[in-house]
């Protein structure tokens, strides 16, 4: 009968396909939307990493080691210009940009907070937090004792635009050196902690101030998060045949908050699919097995006219799989709109430890719908195997005995 | 139609021989006995009606020799084939191509028209879908339900449906039609209509029927009239005598 025979016995028992469709669709569905809300979080946390470190930085395996002594792993002109030329033959490569970080100390005249200044080059197009002004401007070319501070920083020390700060800090040689700086402007960003630490100043003052023309990083950006590793596996075999201690590190390596928060969404992910194909699988489960129940004498009457075991095996297994296959699409589609919905309602959250509210959202693609049709699809044939194997294990005449 | 004319001059060669079945059931710690030594033959050609009170052991018997059941102790041969040591496939096979089952309940798949469900054990032996169709198309005709071809079991009477089990019995061209009460759900001028069928059939396709049944009235289609008895089996009137020829 080919799919006759299980399209019809699904057709004549609408009410339990029905059921079980609801089901594997629902399932799929809840799948489809944590897996989509996860995804536009992970995505949305991706691109501010990369906002804040860039697609890669490279620097001296010292720095990355943390094995330096003083400031034994700047990057000198004759290298960073390597790096950058080892660069430029990159058809994803849009820029990059020196930055040289150091501690200090900020006074106020009151109070003193230790902070990390990152030496930068402004209006560089990589990396310059200028957009991120809510009072004043960001660093321009023509600064020289300018600091951006954060918003946090500001409100703790009571800073404005037009406040002097002063900054003290070891040059390279050991030395201490300070200097004040005027705050050009004042940022926000989406971490608190980064705004109460983090100033930022002109390369080239901060180079003065450290007695240096190194730097301790180059960031790189690409058009594509995607090109990030190729990227890095190409520079770093040419760094390394160039002799130098300059290696590579993508932003995922960077950020170990971007690490821990991907596998956590993974695990959750897992843990919620795992919960629901459970769900999915014991309902399935039930149902076919009152299915096969109910048709004992069928399967009696079609195993006594010469269907063999595998047949009637084949012939529940392949019921099971019209529904998981039919559920599973409905399922999708069902996911999709969810998905719409959610999207278009535009809730605003206040992500803890964060100062701006961003707007949730689930994002799916078609790779992003597999998963959940693969899982709902497989929980579905697998609840379909024992019914299905007691169904074609039945002695015929004992199943032909039942009224 | 079918194998009928062109077997008849094999009509008397042996197509069945149960040597000394035994079959037996754990009720607790006793056993009990359904049947009891029986042997028994049938030549093809035969029309054999098989009686005996309810529980008797005749459903037992034709279990056994359908191969859906398997005996406690004996022997079912089918064209001089021994079953017992055959394997649950090849039972199958066996039963799809060589014995065709009518049901006292008829058995009809509920899900499928009376074309579809004749035309299932054609599919079983995965026949070419012009023979399947010219098959079935005939049968159906045969039994007197060309207009009801499309008909889902519901929708046809008890006569009716015992007349597509007996299509469908037929249909794939089996040497043995074997027959579970097949008057019990039915009044008695369908089920003398359903047994002139068969009769019929019997006559015309040189198709050997065994029909069990506890209706005395269908005793007198028999060829050959066997009794069991708890459990054992007595050769009655008209033992030996074959079906008329066709």
């Amino acid at each position: 009968m080919g799919w006759r025979l299980p399209l019809r016995s699904l057709w004549r028992n609408r009410r339990r396909t029905l059921l079980s469709l609801a089901v594997v669709a629902l399932g799929t569905a809840v799948s489809l939307f944590v897996l989509g809300f996860l995804e536009n979080s992970r995505f949305q946390i991706q691109e501010s990493t990369v906002q804040e470190y860039g697609n890669l930085q490279v620097a001296s395996s010292k720095l990355w080691n943390n094995e330096a002594d003083g400031y034994d792993y700047l990057i000198f002109p004759s290298d960073e210009e390597r790096v950058t030329s080892q660069l430029r033959t990159e058809s994803g490569y849009r820029g990059s940009t020196s930055e040289l970080q150091f501690p200090g100390l900020l006074g106020t005249g009151r109070e003193t907070q230790v902070i990390r200044a990152i030496g930068i080059e402004p209006e560089n197009e990589v990396l310059d937090f200028a957009g991120y002004a809510v009072a004043g401007r960001g660093l321009e070319r023509a600064d020289t004792a300018a600091a951006f501070v954060g918003r946090t920083l500001a409100e703790k020390l009571s800073l404005s635009v037009g406040s002097v700060i002063m900054v003290t800090l070891t040059t390279v040689d050991g030395a201490y050196n300070a200097s004040p700086f005027t705050v050009a402007g004042i940022y926000k960003y989406s971490n608190e902690r980064f705004e109460q630490q983090v100033i930022f100043v002109p390369l080239a003052f901060a180079q003065r101030l450290l007695n240096t023309d190194g730097v301790d990083r180059i960031v790189v950006l690409l058009d594509t998060i995607e090109a990030t590793n190729p990227v890095a596996s190409r520079l770093a075999a040419a760094l390394e045949t160039d002799g130098t201690d300059l290696v590579p590190r993508t932003w995922d390596d960077l950020s170990p908050f971007y690490r821990q928060l991907a596998s956590y969404f993974n695990a959750l992910f897992a843990f919620l699919s795992l919960a629901i194909s459970i769900l999915v699988f014991f309902i399935i489960l039930q149902v076919q097995t009152l299915a096969f129940l109910e048709r004992t004498r069928e399967i009696g009457t079609i195993r006594a006219l010469g269907t063999t075991q595998r047949e009637v095996f084949g012939l529940f297994f392949s019921e099971s799989a019209w529904l998981a296959l039919l559920g599973s699409c409905m399922g999708v589609g069902l996911g999709a709109v969810l998905v719409g919905a959610f999207n278009a309602i535009g809730i605003q959250w206040l992500p803890p430890g964060t100062i701006e509210e961003f707007t949730l959202g689930a994002r799916i693609e078609v790779k992003t719908a597999l998963v959940p049709f693969a899982v709902s699809l497989a929980a579905t044939l697998l609840s379909a195997l024992y019914p299905a194997t007691q169904a074609s294990r039945l002695r015929v005449v004992e199943a032909l005995r039942i009224e | 139609m079918g194998h009928g004319s062109q077997f008849c001059h094999a009509r008397g060669a042996k197509l069945l021989d149960a040597q000394r079945l035994t079959k037996t059931y754990r009720v607790g710690t006793e056993t009990v006995y359904a049947l009891r030594d029986v042997s028994f033959s049938a030549l093809q050609g035969d029309f054999i009606v098989i009686n005996g009170p309810s529980g008797s052991g005749k459903t037992t018997f034709l279990n056994l020799i359908a191969v859906i059941d398997r005996p406690t102790a004996g022997e079912v041969f089918i064209e001089n084939q021994a079953t017992s040591t055959q394997s649950e496939g090849q039972l199958a096979v066996l039963r799809k191509t060589k014995i065709g089952l009518v049901f006292q309940s008829f058995n009809l798949i509920p899900v499928l028209s009376a074309a579809e469900n004749v035309e299932y054990p054609l599919l079983l032996q995965r026949r070419p879908k012009p023979e399947r169709e010219e098959r079935v198309r005939a049968l159906l005709a045969e039994v007197g339900l060309s207009d009801l071809a499309r008909r889902r079991p519901s929708e046809l009477s008890g006569g009716q449906r015992q007349r597509v089990a007996i299509a469908r019995a037929l249909v794939s061209g089996p040497m043995i039609v074997l027959a579970d009460e097949p008057t019990a759900n039915l009044d008695s001028k369908t089920g003398e209509a359903v047994m002139d069928l068969m009769r019929r059939l019997n006559e015309e396709h040189c198709v050997t029927f065994i029909v069990v049944t506890h209706d005395p009235a269908v005793s007198r289609y028999a060829g050959r009239r066997v009794r069991i008895h708890d459990g054992r089996l007595e050769e009655g009137e008209g033992d030996g005598v074959a079906a008329p020829a066709s």
